[in-house]
């Protein structure tokens, strides 16, 4: 029976809810057509990330682990990839687009003679192979598309499918992989990561970005109030990334994260749009700027015009009100 | 040092688009150098300015994208490489990786530098497929580059940081344009890109039969986004209105 595999993807101690999004709609799909679906961890603690893998209706989860995977590098979790792949012969190899997937992506087609579709924002698997959407053109537009072949790779960016609840008892299978040192060609030297303990901003279910009109420290410590009352993640536009007042981690849009949150309040952005490709998957948009004409507002549910350094203050009081702070 | 740098030419992202009968309709007059492919030259031209070398740019595309061709080359590129493919030939990430292994076979080289997407198609599957086709080692997303002994130090946007990545020559690294401001060309740069040398080839004198290539990802077609909708938009009294957008989110939208 065909398999579709979904790669679970850990970060930081934590699986990605993308992953198991991707794992979620991999399961249905499965289920559909009469396939297994089933889940795979490369990790360096692979296995003990099995257990939580009980309420999407798998079959088998596969572990490959190994100091060699205590960090993203692309050599050996492509030797590992490989090494499942050749052994279950997956109809689907499913990731969700994470900086870490794109790294592998075009390889892993490359390595294993099959197409890929990269960042999908829908899916389905037939007879001949996978179709779906796939958003271009910096997600101005969508583009159907379609992959024929036995096996095909897939990405789909996060906040594309709901999770499912599903109970199963999923046998877990250690593969072995050897890594051999002497062909990983490529050497991490060091992680340096973004300063403190902030939220995932891929993942979050709030997201605060910054943009141009945040002009000075008094600008970001209301940014910083904001997130901090409502446990958001903060981002930023690339000007201010590139200006060096945000981590250039933060950075939202075409070039930097894809954002799916609940809620997303952008603040100062006027909306350009390589910025708008990573924020249309969110679910409501709060736009604060003080242009009435700014293109962030065309796509905002609720646009307030006006100049940030006299509505946050309010804004953040009254949120404060609501929360019962 | 030789470094290579692989370069498309795109349609402006920022031109308004039209959709007819699922088709794209693009503006001839607005193709450009892909941003990413940009910021990988200028990243090139400041390596080699610095440690000395060559910087060869290579692009597959119809004959109207020599022109891109001639941007690299204004912005100090020493010469070009054109694959010529047809307007009606379209061709896939997997093939232009073909082409451009089939390229690379025979040529010496330090490193092959690429935008980590295009800007259209947005895939960024190309890069590493020609590293896995060249099996030679490679790093995506650089958003820093330096060179010392043989070797680069790439700064790499990774999921929870930045990854400082040492990759030995020969590899292939891809680039963000978030690591430099392309330059752009001088008058002089302009004139001396004239008198330079560009190289035109077919995938056919590669070795490659277009025709026999099999294509396995196909567009069907475009549609319109499902847009958001501009929904409620207030002004006047930043006091009131900040106040009120709290209880909407709170009372209408459900969010907080």
């Amino acid at each position: 029976m065909s398999t579709l595999l979904t790669y679970i993807s850990v970060n930081n101690g934590k699986i990605k809810r993308s992953s198991l999004e991707v794992l979620s709609r991999c399961t249905q799909e499965a289920n559909k057509l009469g396939f297994k679906s089933a889940a795979l961890i490369i990790d360096e603690n692979a296995t003990q990330y099995s257990s939580q893998l009980g309420s999407y209706g798998l079959t088998k989860v596969y572990t490959v682990e190994g100091p060699s995977f205590k960090n993203h590098l692309n050599t050996p979790v492509l030797k590992a990839l490989s090494a499942v792949m050749n052994r279950v012969k997956p109809k689907v190899m499913a990731f969700a687009s994470t900086e870490g997937s794109k790294d592998i992506l075009g390889a892993l087609a490359a390595n294993q003679g099959i197409p890929a579709l990269p960042d999908m924002s829908e899916f389905e698997v037939t007879d001949t192979g996978v179709k779906g959407k796939r958003p271009v053109m910096a997600a101005k537009i969508i583009s159907n598309v379609e992959a024929e072949g036995d096996s095909v790779i897939i990405s789909v960016r996060s906040g594309s499918y709901d999770l499912i609840n599903l109970p199963s008892e999923p046998e877990v299978e250690s593969v072995e992989v050897d890594v051999g040192e002497d062909e990983t060609k490529s050497i991490l030297k060091e992680i340096i990561t973004a300063s403190g303990d902030r939220v995932d901003l891929s993942e979050a279910d709030v997201v605060v970005a910054a943009g141009r009109g945040v002009k000075d420290e008094e600008g970001q410590n209301l940014i910083s109030e904001l997130a901090r009352l409502l446990n958001a993640g903060i981002g930023a536009s690339r000007a201010l990334t590139e200006s060096g007042a945000y981590d250039p981690s933060l950075q939202i849009g075409q070039t930097g994260k894809v954002v799916s949150p609940q809620l997303y309040i952008a603040v100062g952005i006027s909306g350009a749009i390589q910025h708008v490709a990573g924020i249309t998957n969110s679910k409501v948009i709060v736009a604060i700027n003080k242009d009435p004409d700014a293109p962030i507002f065309d796509i905002a549910d609720y646009g307030i015009v006006g100049d940030l350094y006299k509505v946050l203050p309010p804004f953040i009081e009254e949120l404060k009100k609501i929360k019962g702070e | 040092m030789k470094f290579y740098v692989c370069i498309k030419q795109v349609p402006d992202v920022s031109a308004p688009l039209q959709i007819k009968d699922g088709q794209l309709i693009q503006d001839n007059d607005r193709m450009i150098l892909n941003a990413y492919d940009a910021s990988a030259v200028e990243e090139a031209l400041v390596l080699t300015e610095k440690h000395g070398g060559e910087v060869e740019v290579v692009l597959i595309g119809p004959e109207k994208a020599s022109e891109t061709i001639r941007k690299a080359l204004a912005m100090g590129a020493h010469r070009g490489t054109h694959i010529l493919i047809t307007e009606k030939q379209k061709i896939d990430s997997a093939v232009y990786a073909r082409i451009l292994a089939s390229y690379f076979s025979d040529k010496e080289y330090d490193f092959i530098a690429c935008g980590k997407q295009a800007q259209d198609t947005d895939s960024g599957l190309t890069g590493s497929m020609l590293a896995e086709h060249l099996k030679i080692p490679y790093v995506t997303n650089a958003v820093g580059l330096d060179y010392e002994n043989h070797h680069l130090t790439v700064k790499r946007q990774g999921d929870i940081g930045q990854e400082m990545i040492e990759l030995p020559a020969p590899g292939v690294v891809t680039c963000s344009n978030d690591m430099n401001e392309p330059r752009i060309p001088s008058l002089k740069g302009i004139m001396q890109s004239k008198r330079k040398e560009v190289n035109t080839l077919t995938p056919d004198e590669l070795g490659m039969k277009m025709e026999d290539v099999e294509i396995k990802t196909r567009i069907l077609g475009f549609e319109e986004k499902p847009g958001r909708k501009p929904g409620k938009k207030l002004e006047g009294d930043p006091d009131e209105i900040a106040r009120k957008t709290a209880h909407l989110l709170d009372e209408e939208a459900g969010v907080l």
